[in-house]
């Protein structure tokens, strides 16, 4: 594990793409950001630009007008990057599985590093997730 | 309630083709896709009502467009229905004096195939740049 990985590890900044979801998974996103369940204090910032980002979280199952826009999403973000795909939609296409105008899950677009199933997850499973993808890094 | 009711009856009630009360909050009022303008412009203007959202749905022998107009204070909601028959379903726009019905008659357009006419905006809204003319997601399909 190289420098630019180490330096990594303490405080990775997200950024949140929601790719057309029904955005109950958002919610539980920003809950995890909240005094309640508390992430900041490990250093865990939201930015507004992927530029900034070291992790992109991506929720919803993708449609086919947030497809290219994922995927430009994807190219900008400097490497190394972690891809999270949050929710059961965003895994394996959930409820929305086979319906028109679906580009299919997260996985067809971009390489994904961590799967969170659930519907929503609860915010303990989105922090073992955070937590599971530093230790592959 | 009632008397809003009553009021539209006696202005307007040679063009109703019939009332019905679904429950003490919520009355559908059936009348021909012409004289769809002329009602919410009387509800609108005159009652203040406010349009909350228009739904539509293919059934057999048409598109059916509800137009669901809500009495805030009192908490009651009057819905004007009518039927475009198919297989060129057509209807005057609300838009030109509702800003409330710009997007959601460009989304009933997308997705089941209902023309608006003089809309000031006239294109879709959810499907993408990408997705063939004439595909309507949401009609029945034939088995």
């Amino acid at each position: 594990m190289g420098i630019k990985n180490w330096a990594l590890k303490k405080s990775p900044w997200v950024f949140h793409f929601a790719a057309s979801p029904c955005n109950n998974c958002d919610i539980e996103i920003l809950d995890c950001l909240t005094p309640r369940f508390d992430v900041e204090r490990f250093g865990i910032l939201k930015v507004g630009s992927p530029r900034h980002a070291d992790a992109i979280l991506v929720t919803g199952i993708v449609n086919r007008q947030t497809a290219p826009r994922l995927r430009r999403i994807y190219e900008q973000t400097a490497k190394p990057c972690l891809v999270i795909a949050i929710g059961a939609c965003a895994c394996g296409g959930g409820v929305f599985k086979g319906s028109y105008h679906m580009a299919g899950p997260v996985d067809k677009i971009i390489p994904v590093d961590i799967y969170i199933p659930g519907c929503p997850p609860k915010p303990e499973a989105i922090i073992m997730g955070v937590v599971k993808a530093l230790a592959i890094l | 309630m009632f008397q809003t009711l009553e009021e539209l009856k006696k202005e307007l009630g040679n063009k109703i083709l019939s009332i019905k009360e679904h429950s003490p909050k919520r009355f559908y009022v059936e009348v021909k896709p012409e004289d769809v303008p002329e009602f919410i412009r009387f509800l609108f203007d005159k009652k203040g009502a406010r349009l909350s959202i228009v739904s539509g749905v293919d059934v057999r022998e048409g598109i059916e467009i509800l137009y669901h107009m809500t009495f805030d204070r009192e908490g009651k909601i009057i819905t004007v229905r009518t039927l475009v028959p198919k297989p060129f379903p057509e209807i005057e726009s609300l838009a030109n004096f509702l800003p409330a019905a710009n997007w959601i008659e460009r989304e009933i357009y997308d997705l089941l195939g209902v023309k608006f006419r003089g809309h000031p905006d006239f294109r879709r809204l959810l499907l993408s740049d990408d997705w063939p003319e004439g595909v309507y997601p949401l009609r029945r399909k034939e088995p």
